[in-house]
């Protein structure tokens, strides 16, 4: 009977151990060459990201069918990965040894382990050479180049209801103290000032990117990078983060901001449906916007500008933030023959043609000259202005959840969620970080 | 009736004493038929656990293969704050879970159990949430309370019932309450089931039995009721309290953990820890002690509780 009643415990228990172990069954065997085990000489496998049936997927099977029309007995078998799963899809294949010869990869801090773990092949850097060279920063570790851009750039605006901005004769504001008194201008009117999907807990992060930009410049988020120690304690991002908790005390966010998500379109909805007058948002926020309430976009209420300056604040007011692009890289487990054909393809991606696929996908490509692929387009005046912006910019600040390293990323995230609650307060933030920094791996 | 067929189930009860020469031939065929589940076990309940307990002495975040950490792992979970909150928060679920979905569960069991009109049209409409799956109701919930276009605000404006206008999920003294009364939502019909199935399997001569000695009707449930459904309490409460333990998806959906950490149960940060942070280790520490945890909470009910022993509860009845 003991021996029963001890065995039904365990079954109700071993299920949380099992995902644990599930995870870790594959990962005992050392790397081995061969890719996915497709051995013969010119066929390389690639793994993309998609977030469902786009243009941009569809541009990228162009540009494989005329690699392989163009290179006779070379193939590449792509496999398009839902969005969500593919960091630990790719996590699993890395450590199980079976990576694909060619991955996509956000760069910054995961792409890093990779690379200190030998598992990215170092490419040529004239490779690069077609692309902004602020656009290879992420992909760009210890002066070697490891990536290539695959998709666009994406950098961080505000977006805004401009026929909300009409009715109440304001103009979008250019200062810090511009924009306060915005938001009290608008809330004398019953309108929410700013949309904020926290529940995601990443659009909180972009104001701390930009308002630490503002303040102390890009150094101090290339310190927090490399982990520095008491870095999280530097005054500018202290004064960021007490710069958010003012917009939190002055009612700047929506109701509920805590727990809104971006992903469920309610955030733009506000902002559309004119209960919000702006949102901070990565520039995909203009094909999400469109795929809600095309008209808005169309009849050109949709506005779109560049994050204040703060007064006093030594960063440069052309500095951006965002993801600088979605990349490629080559696992150096792949045969020799696999490498060879992915270098080839590689280079496919810095053609014009390419460049002139994206632009009709609506994706802003990152080659240097494709600023007279976007007239004609239907949203030519964005993306002209995204483009001249990016080339222009002194700094192009890559989003700092992707730059970090796993676990201070997940930490950063939790905690400027706290401190957007008014739970946290920017010295209980900063020594959380330091400590999460400090133990970091 | 019932004494007859009692008389043959015990007739069946009863061993046959073994013959000293049977005994060898008569271990084969059970060695053979505890096999098969036997290898299953080990395969996916045992194994994994092992696994997790030698992996939560190690670092390892997926990438080469682990490193020996000795102790690190485990001193850590001991002075990470965020792992006390779960640990807290965890806790919540499993108590106000038990202690909101018992009585609910019983009252309504035993209503479903009766013999009203409508009873069978009540009973559906009761197990309703038992046919929904996990994500369908987080998002039904979700889209529910929404503090902007969601139906609760809708209501709050049209009934001028500003209680209603609430910050359902991003309020971190509220979150965790509206979180656990889903979770209730969800489960009571399961438990209503059980509570209606266990009042229906009371021999009526029971309840006869006390009618004629004058019981009250709350005498009656006082003292035939309950001790009847002493066993169906102990299931449903294992249940709910290792349920509660482990509990994880509409969580995951409607609050990914938040707002901060006021949600986040132990069962999620071993997931944030293993997935998103790629720190399987300290992970396994989790598992180990999530798991540690569910085994000791279901033995202590179980021996507590006399569930073990199955003694009969109808003795005398019968």
């Amino acid at each position: 009977m003991h021996r029963r009643r001890a065995a039904l415990a365990v079954a109700a228990a071993a299920a949380m151990a099992t995902v644990v172990a599930a995870c870790s069954s594959s990962g005992s065997s050392a790397p081995k060459a061969g890719g996915t085990g497709s051995g013969s000489g010119g066929t390389a496998t690639m793994w993309l990201v998609t977030t469902g049936p786009s243009p941009a997927d569809d541009a990228e099977k162009a540009l494989v069918s005329s690699f392989e029309q163009s290179h006779p007995g070379s193939t590449i078998n792509l496999t398009l990965v839902e969005n969500q799963s593919y960091k630990q899809k790719l996590q699993l294949a890395m450590g199980a040894g079976n990576p694909p010869t060619i991955f996509w990869t956000w760069g910054g801090g995961i792409l890093q382990q990779y690379i200190k773990a030998g598992y990215v092949e170092p490419l040529d850097q004239s490779t690069g050479s077609p692309f902004l060279p602020s656009s290879l920063g992420p992909v760009t570790y210890q002066g070697k180049l490891y990536g290539i851009p695959v998709q666009g750039t994406q950098p961080v605006y505000f977006f805004y209801n401009k026929q909300i901005f009409n009715q109440y004769h304001l103009k979008f504001p250019a200062t810090w103290n511009e924009l306060l008194s915005t938001i009290s201008t608008l809330k004398s009117h019953g309108v929410t000032p700013i949309s904020l999907a926290e529940g995601d807990q990443w659009p909180g992060l972009m104001y701390l990117e930009y308002l630490t930009d503002r303040i102390g410049g890009p150094q101090v988020a290339k310190d927090l990078e490399a982990n520095k120690p008491g870095a999280w304690s530097n005054p500018a991002v202290i004064q960021a983060l007490t710069d958010i908790q003012q917009l939190v005390k002055a009612g700047a966010f929506n109701q509920g901001y805590q727990s809104l998500k971006f992903s469920g379109g309610g955030s733009d909805a506000l902002v559309y449906s004119g209960k919000a007058a702006m949102q901070l948002m990565g520039d995909w926020d203009i094909s999400s916007v469109m795929g809600s309430n095309k008209g808005f976009v169309t009849s050109g209420n949709l506005g779109m500008a560049p994050f204040p300056t703060v007064p006093g604040g030594t960063g440069n007011p052309a500095d951006l933030a965002g993801n600088t692009a979605s990349y490629v890289a080559i696992s150096s487990r792949a045969t020799p023959a696999q490498k060879k054909v992915a270098k080839e393809f590689l280079k496919e991606l810095a053609s014009q043609s390419y460049a002139k696929a994206q632009v009709s996908a609506g994706e802003v490509p990152v080659t240097s000259g494709a600023s007279g692929l976007f007239s004609g387009q239907d949203l030519a005046t964005y993306d002209n202005t995204i483009y001249s912006d990016v080339q222009k910019a002194p700094s192009f600040q890559y989003s700092w959840d992707q730059a970090l390293t796993p676990a201070p990323s997940a930490a950063l995230l939790t905690n400027l969620a706290q401190v957007f609650e008014q739970t946290m307060t920017p010295q209980a933030f900063a020594s959380a970080m330091n400590k999460v920094a400090a133990s970091g791996t | 009736m019932t004494r007859m067929i009692t008389a043959e189930v015990r007739d069946d009860l009863v061993t046959t004493p073994r013959r000293p020469g049977s005994r060898d031939k008569s271990r084969l065929p059970d060695l053979v038929g505890v096999g098969p589940p036997l290898a299953l076990f080990c395969l996916f309940m045992l194994i994994p656990m092992v696994v997790a307990l030698v992996l939560s002495f190690t670092t390892w975040n997926g990438l080469g293969n682990p490193r020996w950490a000795g102790g690190a792992n485990w001193s850590r979970f001991f002075s990470d704050p965020v792992a006390r909150t779960s640990v807290t928060v965890t806790l919540k679920v499993v108590v106000l879970s038990y202690v909101v979905q018992t009585p609910i569960s019983l009252a309504l069991g035993l209503f479903t159990a009766g013999r009203q009109r409508y009873r069978a049209v009540y009973a559906a409409i009761f197990v309703l949430p038992l046919l929904m799956s996990t994500a369908g109701i987080a998002l039904l919930w979700g889209s529910l309370l929404d503090p902007n276009f969601g139906a609760m605000t809708a209501l709050s404006k049209a009934w001028h019932m500003s209680f209603l206008n609430q910050n359902w999920l991003g309020d971190p003294n509220l979150t965790l309450y509206v979180i656990i009364a889903i979770i209730a939502w969800q489960f009571i019909p399961f438990h209503t089931l059980l509570y209606a199935v266990g009042r229906r399997q009371i021999p009526a001569v029971l309840y006869e039995a006390a009618l004629i000695d004058g019981a009250t009707p709350w005498q009656m449930f006082r003292r035939v009721t309950l001790p009847q459904l002493r066993y169906t309490i102990v299931t449903s409460g294992i249940l709910m309290i290792v349920g509660g333990l482990t509990y994880f998806d509409i969580i995951y959906i409607m609050t990914n953990g938040g707002p901060g950490y006021t949600t986040r149960v132990l069962s999620l940060d071993m997931y944030y820890v293993a997935v998103q942070q790629n720190e399987y280790g300290y992970a396994s520490v989790l598992a180990v002690i999530l798991g540690a945890i569910g085994i000791a909470v279901a033995m202590g009910l179980v021996r507590f509780s006399g569930f073990a022993s199955m003694r009969s509860q109808q003795a005398g009845a019968t």
